[in-house]
């Protein structure tokens, strides 16, 4: 009995073994030809993720494309955050594996660089090439080729109560360092016996504001050194940016936790709450603000992030998605064609006034109609990108090291050398080698 | 699991003395049906199981001997490296603090969890039956609450700034509180996911030995009134032994599920401050699911397993030693 | 054992005062979901809500395709439970009141087999279903589900049919009933509070799952997991709207609970009468 159950479990477990090591069915990262076939036919599966695109644009151009394209079917499916790692990690190792993908631009070079995505290079001219954002383009090039194409990107800026800054005296927005310090100071002098209230919300985490005071000081979280990459944040430009950011915390006084990020708790509620003058955020964390609060809206405005250098801006951290193609797709050519019409001047313009900024488009008229959205579409133009490091994606994902240098320092758990040596190890053993 | 507590015994039969059946004496012996009669029963659970677990883990095992990343998963490309990934993950001196960790904090849950939940099911064995299904009503209710409400909930209650335990310590009069931070250290924090980890386990085991303790007659209990024992002493000789089978089977079962949890501890602070609520589980999500590094993953999720091995062993030989005496 | 009034008194209230615990935190969640996201994280002291709004409720449930996901994870968790009981209580009688060829081993697998956890085995239960051609199936996560609460299952029941002496049913077989009946009469009865919680895991297991059910399935196949995690979006999380989620989320598994654990007072009531 004993030994005809171990056959029949070593039957099924070799022919399990074979099945299972044979991996998905071929997989060859065919390159794009720019001619199209002319009859597309099948299915073409599509993967955005939730927030992306508003319901609008996706419903006009699925059905633009279905018209256009009568032979295909769109299956377009709206993807949650939550595990979606996972799910595009199993999904392109599925037999079946969506057409059209949309990827961080931080955890695209990791995807390129395995070599599971379709390259692209041939195909930029169909995708605007000439208009490609250049800080999303980076994050999508891999070894000379291109695997992905920008969908749209967003910056912060530092978004503020107008009436609060007229109160208290403040006739225009801060367009230097110190004209910011001096501005919380004012707010704090008329609004500060009021123990609620803060001059400006700063969480200890929050380290995309902490990218524009590094390269405002002329640093960066890593140099490319070679084939990979080298930290740098225990470079003279990363420690003055850590200073400052340490400066605005300690004169402003916050009350945000120092060791978690702006989500935690969300710093657009706490906005809503009404207390709070300022704080460094994305444009639509105001809709989230009036929910509390709907007189917001016309009291909160927008200003660039003050570089040290009167009248410049400083350097933004561009976060943003790339569409691309998954290499054993089933349906290259028709995924090409949607991206074709997606990346198209007409929804591009669709994209900017849903309030990000374009990908593949250059014309961000459609921001300027919102007053936070102009001032992130000028302030996109100096934007950058983290490292286009294959192994970036083990950062965000994983435990950051930044995050935790900021924490460390900003509670004096560290000093600033300490912090920034700490620091510096961890991301080179991310990152390095 | 509620009102009817008795068991009645057919009239003619001894009291059972001990939780041990006697085994059948397959009474036509020879008879083919009977002899494969274990096997059928067995049949379905062996194949779920065999196909579906054990057959997985081996696999596991095989991957830790491969680089396994994104490209080789999608490719099915066989890079095999040896013992590569076993050598990197040993030789990182931080591997050793977080196991460490990982062994004190398993210990400290498992324990608060055990003791919690046999007085719990001691208590509950003595309520009227309303006020017990109360009891049993919101164990079932913060055992049944997914994981992302719970942690969620745990955060706010210990937030820095609004959290209600804050608040209330402020109003009671300890104003030190008013912004103190719960989760400043890695021992903090983890209390705190401690407190929240044993709050949703204690609903298992508390029931799982509240359904042992109502398997005891009640005239054992009766029996033992009649002979003048305190309420110590009728528990030590009448309910722990009915028990105690059952005790040893969730502790091991709290062990391994303890060791193995992550949820948690990610969502309270991603294994912060600093690294220092960092567990074995989280390195195993930080290198497979969140890394897409499968192979390592897989060799880390070996070495656990090794080590769980190691620490229930003894149970499991016990387990497979004591019963009947017999060989299989 | 009789007990005195004041000692019944001292034990109401010492019960009340543990659930009052017990339950803060499932309380504090209910609370947070008659919130609205302004009040959530508010300065004042609100042990007891001041005002409650149902929004967040009605825009939980008015969500697209929550009776889908509704009735797919009824279906995968119920098919899941039921399988492992079946399985496992066949395997466990056979393992309890049965010598055979393997037992020993059996018992050393199923331990063996509770040692990792369904993450650590992702990526190979992955590949297997999907060569099995059973991504994107309510059977194929079924599967997973009955495979996950399995060996606890029948270790569980296995534990349960020890502590029920055999000589009940011997007395039964003598009064007349076959071997299955003397089963079915004397011992399932006994084995109701087992078989309740070991069925109240396997729900609030394969119900709370979220890796493979987030990887597995797709579109209109997929289960309420993914609804629960549809509140956190690109702007931020509804957190009001998780709140009133999760409270709806835990609502089944506690009906479920109710439901098993009074039809197995009518079990157990029977058998003791029968004898």
């Amino acid at each position: 009995m004993k030994r005809w159950l171990k056959l029949a479990a070593g039957a099924a477990a070799i022919t399990l073994a074979t099945a299972g090591c044979a991996g998905s069915s071929g997989t060859d990262a065919g390159s794009a030809s720019s001619s199209a076939p002319a009859a597309l036919s099948g299915t073409v599966t599509v993967w955005l993720m939730t927030g992306s695109a508003p319901t609008k644009l996706t419903d006009a151009l699925n059905k633009e494309f279905e018209t256009a394209h009568p032979g295909v079917k769109v299956n377009y499916e709206i993807q949650q955050w939550d595990g979606i790692q996972q799910k595009l990690t199993t999904a392109l190792a599925g037999n079946t594996p969506p057409d059209v993908i949309e990827i961080g631009n931080t955890q695209t070079p990791y995807f390129a660089s395995t070599g599971v995505l379709t390259d692209l290079t041939d195909a930029k001219a169909d995708f605007n090439g000439a208009q490609w954002l250049k800080g999303l383009a980076a994050s999508a090039d891999f070894d000379g080729k291109t695997y992905g194409v920008p969908f749209y990107a967003a910056n912060r800026e530092v978004i503020y109560r107008k009436d609060m800054f007229e109160q208290a005296g403040i006739t225009k927005a801060p367009t230097s360092n110190d004209e910011w310090i001096d501005a919380i100071g004012k707010l704090k002098t008329k609004f500060g016996s009021d123990p609620d209230f803060q001059a400006l919300y700063m969480p200890g985490q929050n380290w995309y504001s902490l990218l524009s005071f590094i390269w405002d000081n002329g640093g960066d979280i890593a140099q490319a050194n070679g084939k990979s990459f080298k930290s740098t944040l225990d470079s003279a430009g990363a420690k003055a940016g850590l200073e400052f950011y340490k400066k605005l915390v300690d004169t402003s006084a916050t009350k945000a936790p120092k060791d978690a990020d702006e989500s935690k708790p969300q710093q657009a509620t706490v906005y809503g709450a009404g207390k709070v003058a300022m704080m460094i955020g994305l444009p639509w964390e105001l809709d989230t603000a009036v929910k509390t609060d709907a007189s917001l809206k016309d009291k909160t405005g927008a200003f660039a992030i003050p570089s040290k250098t009167a009248g410049q801006s400083a350097p933004v951290f561009l976060g943003g998605s790339n569409l691309a193609i998954p290499g054993n797709s089933k349906n290259a050519a028709a995924a090409k064609e949607y991206i074709k019409l997606l990346s198209s001047a007409k929804y591009q313009a669709q994209l900017a006034a849903a309030g990000v900024v374009p990908g593949t488009s250059t014309d961000t008229s459609g921001l300027d109609s919102s007053p936070l959205g102009s001032v992130m579409a000028k302030a996109s133009v100096n934007g950058k990108a983290v490292p286009a490091s294959a192994k970036w994606g083990d950062v965000e994902s994983g435990q950051n090291p930044i995050k935790d240098m900021l924490t460390a320092y900003l509670t004096g758990k560290k000093t600033l050398d300490q912090a920034t040596a700490d620091a510096n190890a961890a991301l080179d053993k991310l990152i390095g080698g | 699991m509620t009102a009817t507590q008795n068991v009645s015994m057919p009239a003619g039969a001894t009291p059972p003395a001990s939780a041990r059946p006697t085994p059948l004496r397959t009474r036509r012996r020879g008879r083919f049906g009977d002899r494969l009669l274990p096997y059928l029963l067995l049949l379905p659970a062996l194949v779920a199981i065999l196909v579906l677990l054990a057959w997985p883990l081996i696999q596991v095992l095989v991957i830790s001997f491969r680089k396994l990343d994104l490209g080789e998963l999608v490719r099915g490309k066989l890079i095999w490296v040896g013992f590569d990934n076993y050598s990197q993950t040993l030789a990182d001196p931080e591997f050793w603090t977080i196991t460490v960790r990982t062994l004190i904090f398993t210990t400290a849950v498992v324990a608060a969890t055990i003791l919690f939940g046999l007085l719990l099911a001691v208590l509950m064995r003595h309520l009227n039956p309303a006020i017990r299904i109360l009891v049993q009503v919101t164990l079932v209710l913060a055992w049944a609450t997914p994981v992302i409400a719970t942690t969620t909930v745990f955060q706010w209650m210990f937030d820095q700034q609004y959290g209600i335990l804050n608040k209330t310590l402020d109003r009671l009069g300890f104003h030190s509180f008013i912004g103190f931070s719960w989760f400043s250290t890695g021992p903090s924090t983890l209390t705190v996911i401690g407190i929240l980890i044993v709050w949703q386990a204690v609903p298992f085991v508390t029931f799982t030995l509240y359904a042992g303790l109502i398997g005891v007659p009640r005239e054992q209990y009766e029996a033992a009134g009649i002979d003048g024992a305190s309420p110590w002493q009728t528990f030590r000789a009448v309910s722990w032994p009915a028990v105690r089978p059952i005790m040893t089977m969730v502790t091991f079962l709290s062990v391994l599920w303890d060791f193995n949890a992550f949820a948690q501890i990610w969502a309270m602070r991603e294994g912060g401050p600093d690294g220092g609520s960092t567990t074995l589980a989280v390195v195993l999500y930080l290198k497979g699911i969140a890394g897409s590094h499968f192979g390592v993953s897989a060799a880390i999720a070996t070495l656990m397993l090794i080590l769980l091995a190691l620490i229930t062993g003894r149970y499991i030989q016990l387990l497979v030693r004591t019963k009947e005496g017999d060989l299989s | 054992m009789k007990k005195s009034l004041s000692q019944r008194v001292v034990l109401s209230v010492v019960g009340v005062l543990v659930a009052l615990v017990i339950v803060f935190p499932t309380y504090w969640m209910f609370v947070t979901s008659l919130k609205t996201p302004g009040e959530i994280l508010s300065p004042k002291y609100d042990l007891i809500p001041f005002s409650a709004t149902f929004e967040n409720f009605a825009s939980a449930l008015s969500k697209e395709n929550f009776a889908v996901y509704l009735t797919n994870s009824l279906i995968v968790t119920l098919g899941a439970v039921l399988c492992a009981l079946i399985a496992g209580t066949l395997a466990a009688i056979a393992l309890s009141r049965l010598r055979f060829l393997g037992r020993k081993g059996f018992l050393v697998l199923i331990m063996v087999a509770q040692l990792a956890p369904v993450a650590t085995l992702f990526i190979p239960l992955f590949l297997l279903m999907r060569d099995a051609g059973l991504i994107n199936t309510l059977p194929g996560l079924m599967l997973i589900y009955f495979a996950t609460t399995l060996p606890f299952t029948v270790w569980m029941l296995y534990g349960f049919v020890n502590g029920i002496p055999y000589d009940l049913e011997e007395a039964a077989m003598i009064d007349g009933c076959s071997q299955l009946g003397a089963f079915r009469r004397v011992t399932l009865p006994l084995l109701g509070p087992g078989l309740v919680t070991t069925s109240v895991f396997s729900f609030i297991t394969a119900w709370n799952e979220f890796l493979f059910a987030v990887v597995l399935m797709k579109g209109d196949k997929q289960t309420l997991p993914v609804w629960l995690a549809s509140f956190r979006t690109a702007f931020g999380t509804d957190w009001g709207g998780v709140m009133a989620g999760s409270v709806i989320y835990a609502i089944p598994a506690l009906v479920f609970f109710l439901i098993v654990q009074r039809k197995l007072v009518a079990g157990v009531a029977a058998g003791a009468v029968k004898g």
